[in-house]
């Protein structure tokens, strides 16, 4: 017990002695981890919003006016059994007619258009994919279907959204690692400093019998410690940077959702942290192992 | 206590700093080690300490196999013992008694027992007045003393001195010797490299002589040259220093502790002595004594 009050009073002690040193490493895990969370946070609000988007998509197959009721429905249970297909809904004339004077409603010369014309509209299939980057082909076997006019779809939106995100995504990870690489290495060179201000005590330490791990673990102690302030920061700001947007783009479209579910936050921070308190742990036992004065 | 059966050590580039020595010495003995510069006397110190291995040969230690034992395990062999240097090492930022904590703090030794064996120890080497003091507020001959009494302050059984009083002047040296040889009437065996020829003369303890790496000489009361043992006691080649008042005879003190030798014998010393606490007693008051004058001078 009074090893371990030592210990953590040296570790301790020796973040006060090289305060500079330690900010730089402690900064440098904030900044990294501020980026790994980052874009763990941003790829969430992504998914959440693509997700909402993906529900909405509809590949949209116009029937042919020929087609029989009986032809219809024939159709509409051929697409349902499709594996690739989660829900099939028939859109008649009237419907359409129906949802364009919804969509038009400030358009006067559409809406003469569409009440000289009633029965301008086709029919339709609107079809959810179980998955919704799957639509293309949903399109190519719509489009081969007898009885299917012409088809359009929604995935264009959806495919530029979720390169979107991934090309973010793959940059900030990028980014993140090369910055926890430099983490690890500031820290290592922090600890690498402490080792050689105090090395003069660790020889003498050396000399009347403290153990290994005695004189190493305030080392270790104190790499983690960096490594848990600097994650601790990153959560933090993070947290606080996504309540703002929250709380300050309430301007945006319906559609764009930054809330993100508390459990997320909770179980992302803490293997934030976790991180950091690994990297610190890292960082100092690579300098224990590099620093002359600590090998036997 | 220490054992070495053909020691030999071989540093990069070839250098033989010691080279089939076989030296046998018994608990409670009290052994310099003498010669020239560069004959090996500092690498045998470091061997026993464990402060590297052997190239060849085995090395027992306070019945330990050192010359087998993992690196991790030398810590533990280490605290049974104590080291004093010509350059002190003491920490510049810490008082006189937390320089003696320090080696019991690291080896994680109670509080309570740290608040009781160091200023046992430090009076045992009269500088319990200084306790609060820093080292650059001490002289050489206090901050020895302050190192030793790190080195003894965990009870080793061995203490090793490299040159002890290398910096001290001889008055000051008479000193050191004092400590070290009541720490050596308490049973702990000590090994003391050294060049001061008055101290191994006056002293007459057993002499071990390396000669380019071997052991030339082994003498059980010896002296340091034995091509000159007309030194020997009355030629004793100290002069006085500025911090001796004249009349002051630092021959006279060394002689003394021959005589102290003499009138009892190591063995007697190791029997009555090995119970530490009685001793440090007895012989604190002597050194609180003898600092007084060192002050008065």
């Amino acid at each position: 017990m009074t090893s371990l009050v030592y210990m953590f009073k040296e570790a301790f002690n020796n973040l006060g002695r090289n305060a500079l040193v330690v900010l730089g490493a402690i900064l440098a895990v904030f900044i990294s981890l501020t980026l790994t969370f980052g874009t763990l946070v941003f790829g969430e609000v992504v998914r959440v919003n693509t997700l909402q988007w993906a529900e909405d998509v509809r590949v949209i197959a116009f029937l042919q006016d020929d087609m029989t009721a009986e032809a219809t429905a024939e159709l509409q249970n051929t697409v349902a059994d499709w594996p690739q297909v989660a829900d099939v809904s028939y859109v008649s004339k009237q419907g359409a007619f129906d949802e364009a004077l919804i969509l038009f409603s400030n358009n006067e010369a559409m809406l003469r258009v569409l009440e000289e014309n009633p029965d301008l509209l086709p029919a339709s299939l609107r079809v959810q994919p179980v998955d919704p980057e799957d639509y293309d082909r949903i399109v190519i076997q719509l489009e081969s279907t007898p009885g299917v006019d012409r088809v359009e779809s929604a995935g264009d939106a959806i495919d530029a959204m979720i390169a979107l995100r991934d090309g973010l995504q793959l940059m900030f990870w990028l980014l993140a690692v090369a910055l926890g690489v430099a983490a690890v290495a500031l820290i290592a060179n922090t600890i690498h400093m402490a080792i050689y201000a105090r090395r003069e005590e660790i020889e003498i330490m050396r000399l009347v019998g403290a153990s290994n791990w005695f004189v190493r673990t305030p080392f270790l102690i104190e790499g983690a410690l960096e490594g848990l302030i600097g994650g601790a920061l990153a959560v933090t700001f993070i947290v606080i940077a996504q309540q703002l947007a929250v709380d300050r783009l309430s301007q945006l479209p319906d559609w764009i959702n930054l809330a993100i579910q508390n459990d997320f936050i909770l179980r992302q921070g803490a293997l934030v942290l976790l991180f950091g308190v690994a990297a610190g742990l890292v960082g100092s036992s690579l300098s224990l192992a590099v620093h002359r004065t600590l090998r036997s | 206590m220490i054992k070495l059966e053909n020691v030999t050590k071989v540093y990069l580039g070839n250098t033989v700093a010691v080279k089939d020595v076989n030296l046998e010495i018994s608990k409670g003995e009290f052994v310099f080690l003498v010669g020239a510069s560069g004959s090996g006397k500092s690498t045998l110190i470091r061997l026993i300490m464990r402060e590297e291995p052997p190239t060849n040969g085995d090395l027992w230690i306070a019945g330990k196999h050192a010359s087998e034992l993992p690196s991790w395990k030398v810590p533990y062999l280490r605290r049974s013992i104590g080291t004093v240097f010509q350059d002190f090492k003491l920490l510049p930022t810490k008082t006189v008694y937390e320089n003696v904590a320090f080696a019991m703090e690291v080896t994680a030794k109670h509080r309570s027992v740290i608040r009781n064996q160091v200023p046992q120890v430090l009076k045992l080497v009269g500088l319990s007045d200084k306790a609060d003091r820093l080292p650059r507020q001490l002289s050489g001959g206090e901050q020895q003393r302050v190192a030793i009494a790190r080195a003894f302050v965990n009870r080793p059984l061995i203490l090793l001195a490299d040159e002890p009083t290398g910096n001290l002047d001889p008055a000051t040296s008479v000193g050191i010797m004092r400590i070290l040889d009541r720490i050596n009437r308490t049973g702990t065996t000590v090994v003391m490299a050294t060049h001061d020829h008055a101290i191994v003369d006056a002293m007459q303890r057993r002499v071990v002589e390396l000669d380019r790496g071997r052991v030339s000489r082994d003498e059980s009361r010896g002296i340091y040259e034995t091509r000159r043992p007309e030194v020997v006691p009355e030629a004793v080649p100290v002069e006085a220093t500025e911090e001796s008042a004249p009349g002051d005879d630092v021959g006279e003190e060394l002689a003394a502790l021959v005589d102290e030798a003499t009138e009892e014998t190591l063995s007697d010393a190791i029997d009555h002595n090995r119970e530490t606490d009685t001793v440090l007693e007895t012989t604190s008051d002597d050194a609180e004594s003898s600092n007084e004058e060192a002050a008065s001078k």
